[in-house]
């Protein structure tokens, strides 16, 4: 390098031997051999291949003009490595957030612009914040009574109509619609696609549990499989929290693997533990009402209609045998009503017969006292006249008449030559 | 002859020819009438009888397969 040396024997530079030596100077103290921590809140972040921060005060305001700015950028060598280790932490970089960055300084001299190369970010202070941010978050969230809210809708007792917020043909997507669907229960899923991961999940989950809920659906569903907690960092977000709270329409989670549980599953009217628990649940909760309110109704009903059926059948023949036996029992009653009456008849008439005989007898007795053939045997005659009617009196006869005189044995003729009224 | 009421409405003139013949108030002129008509009455609510069974057969699997579905 040759220097031109003014009168005060200060050398004067060319530019370009002006950032060379700024270069060496600034190499020297926080060059790549002497990385430096810088703590800063993110002002602006951007990721292009290779992630682009810029760094302030903070606390300090953006209206400040004079405050100072460090353009920090990490290469994608560096960063991709950085990038999947936040994302397993469940750390997103973005505006506000405060980091420790460490690095070294470089200078850009066509910008004339110093920059700062980041070789590593201090995970742990990131992980204390966003479990801070969190603990701060489910704090407001108790304070204003969001995280009962949800809980106290009230659910129908058979939810079929099921509002479902998920990333369709993801692993939780299938997991959840497959209890659903070979549940043999008629399920309805009316499904919002949204993203489960990355800065855009939050909106779209908060604005589907948003259109869900005026969607006349029973149940609100949200569901994500499992992944790393960046992952599943969307369902920690306050818009996701605040959307569920003001649904409703009762909102279950099915997010991730056992244990991890989100400010979504907190605020949730019901959690499950993963997607394929959350469809059990809904089948669950459809199989027991059917089976309190169809099956037991079922065999109640054909335990009853075999009751009716064997009671009337019953009754038909209780009623066929006591006919029978009535009729019979009135029948013979009458036959031996019948017999006892003719015996009574026979033995009265009988009796009548006897009676009559005697009475006969005693007639014919008393007849035989009268009859006019013992008479004659006992000396009597029978007078009669010439016409043959009995002679009682003497007025019946005149004198010369000729008259006839029956005897025992015989008949006289006679002729009337004497009246005498003298008896002797 | 007059027409066979509903199931009830035949049970209950079912039930009073038989307590008549169970009190001994049927005449035998009667009896046969009486007799004819509880048969009628009988044979109606059978076919009656024999027809719901027919359809309970034929419900019956079908309420079977709800409640014996898992």
């Amino acid at each position: 390098m040759a220097l031109e040396v003014t009168s005060g024997d200060d050398p004067i530079l060319e530019v370009g031997e002006f950032y060379q030596l700024l270069t060496a100077r600034l190499e020297s103290a926080y060059g790549r051999r002497h990385p430096c921590w810088v703590r800063g809140e993110v002002a602006k972040v951007y990721e292009k291949t290779h992630l682009y921060v810029d760094l302030v005060d903070a606390g300090s305001s953006a209206s400040d003009a004079k405050r100072p700015v460090l353009n920090a950028h990490c290469w994608a060598s560096q960063w991709n490595p950085l990038k999947r280790k936040l994302a397993n932490d469940g750390v997103t970089l973005q505006a506000g957030t405060v980091v420790n960055l460490l690095g070294y300084v470089d200078l850009y001299a066509p910008q004339g612009r110093i920059g700062f190369t980041v070789t590593e970010i201090d995970v742990a202070g990131l992980l204390g914040d966003v479990a801070r941010r969190r603990q701060e978050l489910i704090a407001r969230l108790v304070r204003e009574g969001l995280v009962e809210a949800n809980k106290r809708q009230a659910l129908t007792p058979v939810p079929l109509r099921v509002g479902l917020v998920a990333s369709p043909k993801t692993e939780g997507f299938n997991d959840f619609t497959g209890q659903l669907l070979h549940s043999g229960f008629g399920f309805v899923i009316v499904h919002v696609t949204t993203a489960v991961q990355g800065e855009a999940a939050p909106a779209q989950i908060a604005s589907a549990v948003e259109q869900l809920d005026g969607a006349g659906v029973d149940v609100i569903c949200l569901v994500r499989g499992g992944g790393s907690k960046g992952d599943l960092a969307a369902f920690d977000d306050e818009r996701v929290a605040r959307a569920i709270a003001a649904s409703s329409t009762p909102v279950f989670t099915g997010i991730g693997h056992t244990g991890d549980e989100s400010i979504a599953d907190l605020v949730a009217h019901t959690r499950a533990i993963t997607p394929t628990k959350l469809g059990e649940e809904l089948v669950s909760l459809v199989a027991q009402w059917h089976e309190r309110h169809v099956r037991a109704n079922a065999k109640r009903l054909l335990s009853g209609t075999d009751a009716v059926v064997d009671e009337a059948t019953e009754y038909l023949a209780e009623r066929r045998r006591t006919m029978i036996f009535a009729v019979r029992d009135r029948l013979r009653s009458e036959q031996r009503q019948l017999t006892s009456t003719r015996q009574r008849l026979v033995m009265q008439s009988r009796h009548l017969l006897e009676n009559a005989h005697q009475m006969l007898t005693s007639r014919r007795q008393l007849l035989s006292a009268y009859d006019p053939t013992r008479r004659l045997a006992q000396g009597w005659a029978i007078v009669t006249d010439d016409k043959g009617s009995v002679v009682r009196s003497l007025s019946d006869v005149q004198l010369g008449d000729t008259v006839r005189v029956r005897v025992s044995d015989g008949n006289l003729g006679a002729v009337v030559n004497e009246k005498n009224g003298e008896v002797t | 002859m007059s027409t066979i009421g509903d199931w009830n409405e035949a049970a209950s003139e079912l039930n009073a020819i038989v307590e008549s013949f169970d009190e001994g108030e049927v005449s035998v002129d009667e009896l046969f009438v009486k007799l004819e008509r509880a048969t009628a009455i009988i044979e109606a609510l059978e076919e009656r009888l024999d027809a719901t069974k027919a359809r309970v057969e034929e419900l019956a699997p079908r309420i079977s397969r709800v409640a014996d579905e898992q």
